[in-house]
């Protein structure tokens, strides 16, 4: 989630709060194509399906994404994160790519 | 109750470590994988804005496999693989190509193009596989 978040980033989440578009969300996702569980993970809420969730990686160069992986089924997004507490403590936590 | 109220920490990641190391023709192929999902879905959505945001990430995606096929050909295959391989330079060439601004995947939203992609990075990964046996 370059250049948004970095490794080690302390972040203040809502468990089960309402998702909203263009809010960072701490998200389940599917298996890999081995069948080995991916890291829970946050991905940039884009927008709501029919599906579930459409999410997306604010890095093109890391990651997988909904491009990949579809829509996530709605209980599959897991917390809504509202600040980084530490380091550069901040509220808004803006889409680099917007 | 109560501990919903509790703040907790919890361990989240951005992104999955990729399961063979540092050189794996996956990277490519997920990048085309994901091109190819995009243009089935530019046929789904006539929305203008989501359109856009498509074709940018068409755009980027593309010049992602470029690099990840690029790496692969300068960093992980060496002189004796060439040898053994005679055609792996082509493959190289026809699958960035593939991937590029001339009639690749950057230029057309194509399912077909994109499927030669993929043919093209499987081709490449199934030398890949072959070298990792060899050594």
């Amino acid at each position: 989630m370059q250049p948004t978040l970095r490794d080690g980033d302390l972040l203040l989440v809502r468990w089960g709060a309402a998702p909203r578009p263009g809010r960072v969300a701490v998200v389940r996702l599917p298996d890999d194509e081995s069948g080995r569980p991916r890291p829970t993970s946050v991905k940039r809420l884009v927008r709501r399906e029919d599906a579930g969730w459409w999410v997306e990686r604010d890095s093109p160069v890391e990651g997988v994404d909904s491009w990949q992986l579809g829509a996530l089924p709605e209980q599959d997004v897991l917390a809504v994160v509202l600040a980084r507490l530490w380091p550069r403590p901040g509220l808004a936590l803006p889409d680099p790519r917007e | 109750m109560l501990s919903r109220l509790l703040a907790r920490i919890t361990e989240v990641s951005a992104h999955c470590d990729l399961p063979c190391g540092v050189y794996d023709p996956a990277q490519a192929r997920i990048e085309a994988e994901s091109i190819k999902a995009i243009i089935g879905k530019m046929k789904a959505n006539q929305d203008p804005e989501f359109l856009t945001r498509a074709i940018l990430i068409k755009e980027e995606r593309s010049q992602l496999v470029k690099h990840h096929l690029w790496v692969l050909w300068t960093d992980y295959f060496k002189a004796p693989h060439f040898e053994k391989y005679p055609n792996l330079h082509q493959l190289f060439n026809e699958a960035t190509k593939l991937a590029g601004g001339g009639g690749g995947t950057k230029a057309v939203s194509d399912e077909a193009k994109a499927d030669e992609l993929l043919a093209k990075i499987d081709e490449i990964s199934k030398i890949f596989w072959e070298t990792k046996q060899a050594a």
